[in-house]
């Protein structure tokens, strides 16, 4: 358009009124919830989740006030512990600690617990059902099902017994990684795992595809939230709905291609060549020096209660 | 063109084009003193940011040259690591785009970045952060991601990120485009007071309004990627042959006696010839 342009020429029908496809009264009748809610839903609770993460992390407990470096080697620490031992008392023992552990740093128990237990069932329990039957772990029937020529199938003592351990040992081992996942702001936790000898370049480049995750989430929104305000009525076409998702996906990488180049020139134009150089900042104390003692004390105990009561 | 010694940026007949098909620098030649606020006026598109970015070392033209500090500044020279850090401690650029320019994990990390790689000590920097944190009115956001920042404040985190390094050239790229009055404001006062403080400032703006505060002599583009003028900010505004012929004002652009030209809402009709 040239600056001494003609006016527009806008077209008759955009100047007269449209017949609009249906009356603006409600029919009862419910649109299906179609991927492009769906998506939305989940993109923003993960802005939600991430958000109350922060917050739980800012919070003036225990551990939130551990250095995240002693946290992490701790956490590995315990973890081997949780990885040695035998008895279901003693695990049982290890995960009411970690559920003490969340209350004295203010989480909320219902939620701890729920984000421990949520998945357990799904992932562990399709492992463990098949060995808790007499044909996995034989030994004394407790739950007869059926019999096999002559021979009663069920589940075992010894096969419920290990099942029992292995649940339990996933559910604690998951709880020490959520308590220092939920107490630790992700930046801190990148910088703590400095102390187990990651590459500083790694955590870097970590960090910062952190920060640009929640960027390139918000192009998504914005995409599906332009579609949805877009979408008239309620047919579904399965292949057009999919050439819109590739379509995004691609947008979406092509958008984070030129992002990454401009980011790439911000970094040079600070003087970035290549080397790493991140903030320190995080200080070890006298409470993180008792705290780790505490815990390693803690775990030396609980394998010795382990090793007296025999394999 | 003729080049004194207290020039600090000199570019000679400079030529880019992207994909070495699509033109943005068509033979510009200027020169920035020290000291001195210059903008580059245009339309989008017109090759003001491929000229900051040409300016700040990140690109590189086809042909022409470019000199700062008196030394050429060339893809070789800015391996070598003095002229390197030399070159990076004394030019800043803030870019158009904040989500681009703040790209660490917090802001605390965004505004040490710079000082980090320049090897300042660690001391040094926790002051310099505190200084320029205040400085922006910015301090409350020191731990905050940048995923939880407006875009007035990503700016200002931006800004922060360049200013703790001190330069002696700061380079704006569209500094007021998407941000509130009272941000702009703000903005404005601080790219004044940096100049007064002895910074040289080159800034591309759209913004007429505060052309006479930001600088005090404009360059503008024409469409055709060549600058085709050179002058004091209210001679540049009130030539409006020039500013219509680049695309920087509308033929409905008016003033009301003597104040700056400027577009508001009009009766449309007129359009359509029923006034």
């Amino acid at each position: 358009m040239t600056v001494a342009s003609e006016a527009l020429r806008t077209p008759d029908w955009l100047l007269q009124g449209e017949a609009g496809l249906s009356p603006c009264t409600r029919s009862g009748k419910q649109k299906r919830r179609s991927f492009i809610e769906k998506t939305l839903n989940g993109a923003s609770n993960v802005m939600r989740q991430a958000m109350f993460s922060e917050d739980v992390a800012q919070q003036h407990g225990l551990l939130q006030r551990i250095d995240a470096r002693v946290k992490v080697v701790v956490g590995l620490v315990l973890l081997l512990a949780v990885a040695f031992v035998h008895h279901i008392p003693v695990l049982l023992g290890m995960y009411a600690l970690t559920l003490v552990m969340a209350a004295v740093s203010r989480l909320p128990i219902g939620f701890f617990i729920k984000r421990v237990w949520l998945f357990i069932p799904i992932f562990t329990g399709v492992i463990v059902v098949p060995a808790t039957f007499s044909f996995v772990t034989p030994g004394d029937i407790v739950l007869p099902l059926w019999s096999w020529h002559g021979h009663a199938v069920g589940m075992t003592t010894q096969g419920l017994e290990t099942a029992g351990l292995l649940v339990m040992r996933v559910a604690t081992s998951v709880s020490l990684v959520v308590l220092i996942t939920l107490t630790t702001p992700w930046v801190k936790l990148l910088a703590g795992l400095r102390a187990l000898f990651v590459p500083r370049m790694f955590v870097l480049i970590i960090g910062m595809a952190y920060r640009y995750v929640f960027l390139l989430l918000n192009s998504v929104t914005d995409m599906y939230t332009a579609r949805k305000a877009r979408t008239v009525g309620n047919e579904r076409d399965t292949r057009r709905d999919r050439r819109f998702v590739a379509a995004t996906a691609g947008a979406l990488f092509g958008k984070a291609h030129a992002l990454s180049e401009e980011v790439h020139m911000a970094m040079t134009s600070r003087g970035f060549r290549g080397d790493a150089k991140t903030l320190g900042g995080l200080r070890v104390s006298g409470l993180d020096v008792a705290f780790a003692l505490t815990c390693v004390t803690v775990a030396a105990l609980l394998l010795g209660g382990d090793h007296l009561l025999g394999r | 063109m003729s080049v004194t010694s207290e020039d600090l940026l000199v570019c000679t007949d400079l030529r880019y084009a992207y994909l070495e098909r699509f033109t943005a620098l068509d033979g510009v030649s200027f020169s920035v003193g020290r000291g001195k606020k210059v903008a580059l006026l245009g339309a989008n598109g017109c090759g003001k940011s491929t000229l900051l970015k040409i300016l700040d070392g990140l690109l590189f033209p086809d042909s022409g040259g470019y000199e700062a500090f008196g030394q050429p500044v060339t893809e070789e020279d800015l391996e070598d690591e003095q002229f390197s850090m030399g070159f990076r401690s004394r030019v800043g650029f803030i870019f158009q785009n904040s989500d681009a320019q703040v790209f660490s994990p917090t802001v605390r990390e965004e505004i040490a970045f710079g000082p980090l790689q320049m090897g300042i000590p660690p001391e040094r920097i926790a002051e310099r952060i505190d200084d320029v944190m205040e400085m922006l009115d910015i301090a409350h956001l020191i731990d905050r991601a940048p995923f939880q920042l407006s875009s007035g404040e990503k700016k200002r985190v931006a800004i922060a990120s360049v200013l703790v390094m001190n330069p002696e050239v700061i380079l704006f790229d569209e500094p007021t485009a998407a941000l509130d009055p009272r941000t702009q404001q703000r903005l404005v006062e601080l790219i004044a007071e940096l100049n007064q403080a002895g910074k040289t400032i080159v800034l591309a703006t759209h913004d007429l309004d505060v052309l006479d505060i930001v600088a005090d002599r404009c360059l503008v583009f024409s469409e055709q990627h060549r600058i085709v003028a050179q002058d004091t900010p209210e001679r540049i505004l009130a030539d409006r042959d020039l500013l219509l012929s680049v695309n920087l004002v509308h033929e409905h652009t008016h003033s009301h006696g003597g104040g700056r030209p400027h577009d508001h809402a009009h009766d449309l009709r007129h359009h359509a010839g029923r006034a």
